[in-house]
């Protein structure tokens, strides 16, 4: 780069004046800076982790979903627009905004294409991916992978990133972003820009905030991401006078583990016991139909559904006729000749705890065992339990008995800053901010407000990306 | 780290990787875990062997140190086939005496002076003189060098096979298993390309964590050179006993020209794999494993570049002390061969087949797909 007369310090990066800043360094982010740079913009991203933990909530994602009207080497059939749509209205209360939930799924179909030619790579759908193979394609090595061949991309395409680098402070004169005050190393620089692009994640890494919509269980959240995911920028937008999309108590949770780590245990630590299994809360009681429905609908329901418990802790036991159905969970589980004894262990009463049960064993119907089968929605239901559990509803009778303790894991969070066709940041008073853009979770509140799709958020950020990569550019080069 | 501790750390590992599984694009050690939900150490020897340290898992992972989860899989799959090249290899230790570079350097002189001797005691000490025809037999008789070649050679042949047996055992457990045809041709045919090396269309991730096909471009080289320099000595010793054609061998002869070609070819390839190591990432294997990586390299080196100065020289004056070297680093080579990193290709072929039996013979999947790889 220093033969080319590049700039290669962070000190010369950060003063220097740059036609669009990118605020952020995960999949939106990149995509952006590599759009803007295709228009001949001048671009720099600022990342606000070190090289390892690069990339945000991408470096945990898999996959993508996309429009596609035939089969290919990713894909095992077509996936339609009308299929796609019908599926996003169909997820939580459907759109936020239709036009622009239109657009992303319009703009989706050129996307896959768009992602190879900057070096992404796929693969082909393998034993375990199969059954979303058709609607989504999977990235070789998943979303850290994808990053890093985002980042060699960049690299080649001279786009400087500075790591480590926190934009702490907005500057505006009325409508326009005139300056970045950017933390790195210890000192503060004023940079300018004359567009920004804001890509830098949801809040939820931010606990005070999450606590704002949901009082303390919000300190008993695991979040499957990284910490650094707290905020700063949907912060300072909004303060600037932004306005906001999205429910601010939307997020997608899952069930984790309880001993997950606070932060960034990602995928590895997610539980699939439930549907096999009966889950308590920590007064011994059930409070949820645990055969309710298949993946993926179910998955996104668990971690709000502990998330109101008491304590937010839920409690999974089964049994030994059902203990290789699913993945063994990464820490091992609790196991005992009783229930009694399982409970123990998690720290629960061990008679209430056996007691429900057995009442919910009274409620399993007598050809149970025969009748189960995992691999469909087998309708073998309760009754006479409350709530009931409407599949694969078996007696826990086989010792030796199992459990595992789950907490709410926090994904991402929905609200976001209200944006337009060309991405551009949209105002409380109707207006819009001059220069400055956003793409990706940031916004995505603009598409879907609640429930989750796998692969979606990829696709939001993808497509956002591109269009405020392109429209900064023109806004800057103009 | 003792043994038991080992293979608790790779299925602590291994649990990790196999609640995430976002790796199993990249080659069948990810696949194969699947298929098990709880690891022996068999298992676990059998995922590390089939392992081509391609990398690509670790530039992928979320979970590399300082990650609490601290997986390092290219790491501890290294620690698991030291472990192996160590522990099955039968008898278990080369005499103390012949130990480490020094002990390499003794054998290595103690040969050389050896072979003097016989050169003194049978022709009068030709080997000073230089040569009439450039003929090794000049040197030393044919049937004596056939001898001391082929003794060492034998020896380890034996001590390999015997090592391969009780890896077997402990990894598959049914000899009878061994014959599974088809399985052998997909085997060759992914081992001869070293297709699992490639991490699917990326390429290996090894000089500084950039994918490429160098390394695996640079391994064939020496694989195919090494090949050559083994056909160069077969077909010089079928025209020998065949067509009793004595050597020297002209220049454009076959076991001239495949020795040229594959001494040059090999030579090549290790000055690549030299480079390439030193640009590697050193976290990712064992400082052990690195030193035998250019053990080998090194003596290959010296291999090659022995037996191509001997075909050089061979109308000089140096011929013969060039071919006492040679054939010195031969016999040395052949008699160590079995606790050095050249046997790192037979515990990986055999994995390479136990893959392959598996993947047909293993019925497929009957899980619904609550699994969680359908998410992200």
């Amino acid at each position: 780069m220093a033969a080319r007369g590049l700039l290669t310090t962070a000190e010369e990066l950060l003063s220097s004046p740059w036609d669009v800043v990118v605020i952020g360094g995960g999949n939106a982010a990149l995509v952006s800076a590599m759009s803007a740079r295709d228009q001949g913009a001048r671009v720099l991203v600022l990342e606000r982790s070190d090289v390892t933990f690069r990339g945000g909530n991408s470096r945990h994602t898999r996959n993508i979903r996309c429009v596609h009207n035939s089969a290919d080497a990713y894909n095992t059939g077509a996936y339609t627009f009308d299929e796609l749509w019908k599926d996003l209205c169909s997820v939580g209360s459907g759109p936020s905004d239709e036009e622009l939930a239109h657009l992303t799924v319009c703009e989706s179909e050129s996307v896959t294409g768009w992602m190879a030619e900057r070096g992404a790579l796929f693969q082909p759908p393998l034993a375990g991916t199969l059954h979303m193979g058709r609607t989504n394609r999977f990235f070789l090595g998943g979303g850290k992978a994808l990053i890093n061949n985002y980042y060699r991309t960049l690299r080649d395409r001279q786009i400087p990133v500075v790591y480590e680098a926190t934009v702490e402070e907005l500057v505006f004169d009325g409508d326009r972003c005139t300056e970045l005050v950017v933390n790195h190393a210890g000192r503060r620089h004023s940079l300018r820009a004359a567009a920004v692009v804001a890509a830098a994640g949801g809040f939820e890494g931010n606990i005070e905030w999450l606590t704002k919509y949901w009082g303390d269980a919000a300190r008993n959240f695991h979040i499957r991401g990284p910490r650094h995911n707290d905020g700063l920028i949907l912060r300072a937008l909004l303060d600037a006078g932004a306005r906001t999309a999205g429910e601010e108590r939307g997020f997608h949770a899952v069930a984790v583990d309880a001993r997950s780590p606070k932060f960034d245990g990602g995928i590895a630590t997610r539980l699939d016991c439930i549907p096999f299994g009966v889950v308590l809360n920590n007064q011994q009681e059930r409070f949820y139909d645990e055969g309710q429905d298949i993946w993926p609908k179910r998955y996104a329901i668990w971690g709000r559904n502990i998330s109101q418990q008491p304590d937010q802790i839920a409690y999974c036991f089964w049994d030994s006729k059902v203990q290789d159905q699913f993945l063994p969970p990464m820490y091992g589980v609790y196991s005992a000749p009783t229930i009694e004894g399982v409970a123990s262990q998690m720290g629960m009463d061990p008679e209430r705890s056996a007691a429900t049960i057995r009442q919910y064993n009274a409620g399993v119907p007598e050809d149970a065992t025969s009748r189960f089968n995992p691999a469909h929605l087998d309708a073998l239901a309760t009754t006479g339990v409350t709530p009931p559990k409407t599949n694969w509803a078996q007696q826990l009778d086989s010792p030796p008995y199992y459990g595992i303790a789950m907490r709410p894991g926090i994904t991402f969070t929905y609200m976001g800053v209200g944006v337009n066709r060309q991405a551009r940041v949209q105002r409380e008073d109707g207006t819009h901010f001059a220069n400055v853009f956003a793409a990706g979770e940031i916004m995505s509140g603009n598409i879907l407000s609640s429930g989750y799709m796998a692969g979606f958020g990829m696709t939001i950020g993808t497509v956002w990306g591109r269009i405020a990569g392109r429209e900064a550019a023109q806004n800057a080069l103009r | 780290m003792p043994f038991d501790d080992l293979f608790a750390e790779a299925e602590r590992q291994l649990k990790v990787c196999n609640s995430c599984r976002y790796c199993a694009g990249y080659c069948p050690v990810w696949p194969a875990m699947e298929l098990r939900t709880a690891m022996t150490q068999g298992d676990i020897t059998h995922l590390s062997n089939l392992c081509h340290d391609c990398r690509d898992c670790f530039t992928a992972c979320m979970y590399t140190a300082p990650h609490e989860f601290d997986l390092n899989p290219p790491a501890i799959f290294t620690q698991v086939r030291e472990r192996t090249y160590d522990h099955y290899v039968w008898p278990a230790r080369v005499p103390g005496v012949l130990r480490g570079r020094g002990g390499l350097a003794v054998a290595f002189l103690a040969i050389c002076m050896l072979l003097v001797a016989l050169n003194v005691l049978t022709t009068g000490g030709a080997v000073f003189t230089g040569p009439q025809t450039g003929s090794a037999y000049e040197m030393i008789r044919h049937l004596l060098l056939v001898a001391i070649v082929t003794v060492p050679a034998l020896w380890s042949v034996g001590v390999m096979l015997v090592a391969l047996a009780r890896y077997w055992k402990d990894t598959r457990g049914q000899f009878r298993d061994l014959l599974d045809g088809r399985a052998w041709a997909s085997c060759l045919n992914q081992s001869a390309w070293m297709t699992h090396q490639t991490g699917a269309e990326e390429g290996c991730a090894y000089e500084e964590n950039e994918p490429s096909v160098n390394r695996r471009r640079a391994h064939h080289l020496v694989m195919y050179g090494f090949l050559l320099t083994f056909v160069s000595t077969t077909s010089a010793a079928i025209e020998e006993n065949f067509f009793g054609q004595e050597p020297p061998y002209p220049y454009l002869s076959v076991p001239v020209i495949t020795g040229t070609v594959g001494g040059i070819m090999a030579t090549i390839g290790c000055v690549v794999l030299i480079r390439l190591k030193k640009r590697s990432d050193a976290f990712q294997t064992t400082p052990t494993m690195r030193r035998a990586d250019y053990g080998l390299l090194w003596a290959l080196l010296v291999l090659m570049g022995s037996g191509l100065l001997v075909l050089l020289t061979r109308t000089t004056v140096a011929f013969g002390p060039m071919l006492v070297v040679h054939l010195a680093a031969v016999i040395v080579a052949f008699g160590i061969m079995p606790y050095t990193k050249f046997v790192h290709w037979n515990y990986r072929v055999l994995a390479v087949y136990k893959d392959n039996l598996e993947r047909t013979g293993a019925p497929a999947q009957a899980h619904y797909d609550l699994s969680p790889e359908t998410r992200a």
